[in-house]
């Protein structure tokens, strides 16, 4: 890529500075109640928008039926699992290993 | 007066090493979960045709796992420059939420201490250190950047690994290392669904994310994100009212 430098300096300031914004001595403004309930929802809305579309349409990817999709079955699997297990590691681990187990069936 | 001092410091030294042992304890499930993802973003890198080198220093100095791999899937797009910052900028506006909640514990520490929590400052990051901080009481710097460093050793040796792997092995990209950041990702957001608000937001966010994808919408991620938030918003006043 051409702007390569551009690119690596522009994202490295805008994380930075989301991260470092109320750290600064002075409060460059204050976030209202409004504000702070709105960026609440901003985690799990960027995430859902990242694993849905794995778990729900990788199936046109790998050219298999949408229910067939070791995607899909894993995915409702950690989705059930996540309900009713506290442990973070134990999810993704039972999880994957049920998806790589699916994916050496198919 | 001399024989207290050695004691005190050897106290403090050895508390110390305990909180910095109980940070990586801690973090560790986490930084785990994330190697995948790293090992993901690396091979990906390689592939759209950044060097090994771009494709470490993306790792080693934006150091933001989402807004790296929304990234790579933008680049050699038309415009592709704009689009990047503005998804990096709606990914990582979470962190300010952050950023304000660490606010109280971290603005009279000096410029250095202030940096260091800003850079390491991630979702696990925080997540350990909300956790740390309920159970004692306390906030500790050290804990929370001794977490942040331990996680940013393995998401930047994951990155390596990826890019190392992704020159030799081919396809790499379609062995499915994509659903370990799926199943995380479950595991984050599911428990969290604790208001009718949030679930809410995370259905508004999952629907017109597959909607958006299918009909070929560009931006699809930060058009869903941006629903999901409005949504959610939205319904908070309906959360009192279902208990």
């Amino acid at each position: 890529m051409d702007n390569f430098g551009l690119m690596l300096l522009g994202m490295s300031c805008i994380t930075f500075a989301c991260r470092f914004l109320f750290f600064c001595k002075k409060r460059p403004f204050e976030l209202g109640e409004k504000t702070k309930l709105a960026l609440s929802y901003t985690a799990p809305s960027v995430l859902t928008a990242m694993w849905v579309p794995i778990v729900f349409l990788s199936y046109q990817h790998i050219e298999q039926s949408f229910f067939e999709s070791p995607f899909l079955i894993a995915g409702l699997l950690s989705i059930i699992l996540s309900l009713k297990l506290k442990s973070t590691l134990l999810i993704v681990v039972i999880s994957i290993m049920v998806f790589i187990t699916l994916q050496l069936l198919y | 007066m001399l024989d207290i001092t050695p004691v005190s410091k050897n106290t403090t030294n050895t508390a110390n090493k305990r909180i910095m042992y109980q940070a990586f304890i801690d973090i560790l499930p986490l930084a785990m979960a994330v190697i995948p993802w790293g090992i993901l973003c690396g091979s990906l890198a390689i592939k759209v045709g950044l060097s090994a080198v771009q494709a470490q220093l993306m790792s080693l100095l934006v150091f933001a796992g989402s807004a790296q791999l929304a990234s790579l899937t933008l680049i050699g797009a038309v415009g592709a420059l704009s689009s990047i910052f503005s998804s990096t900028f709606v990914i990582s506006s979470r962190h300010l939420l952050y950023s304000a909640v660490f606010r109280e514990h971290v603005r009279e520490s000096s410029m250095l201490t202030r940096c260091c929590m800003a850079f390491f400052l991630t979702d696990e990051m925080f997540a350990v250190s909300c956790a740390y901080l309920e159970k004692n009481k306390s906030f500790s710097h050290l804990y929370a950047i001794s977490a942040g460093v331990v996680f940013y050793l393995i998401w930047n040796v994951a990155t390596f690994i990826g890019i190392v792997a992704g020159q030799f092995i081919p396809n790499i990209e379609n062995l499915g290392l994509e659903f370990a950041i799926a199943a995380t990702f479950i595991a984050i957001v599911i428990p969290s669904i604790k208001r009718f608000s949030t679930l809410m937001s995370v259905l508004a966010s999952g629907i017109s994310v597959c909607v958006l994808s299918i009909t070929g919408i560009d931006h699809a991620l930060i058009i869903a994100t941006c629903i999901g938030m409005a949504t959610g918003f939205l319904t908070a006043s309906k959360d009192k009212s279902n208990g």
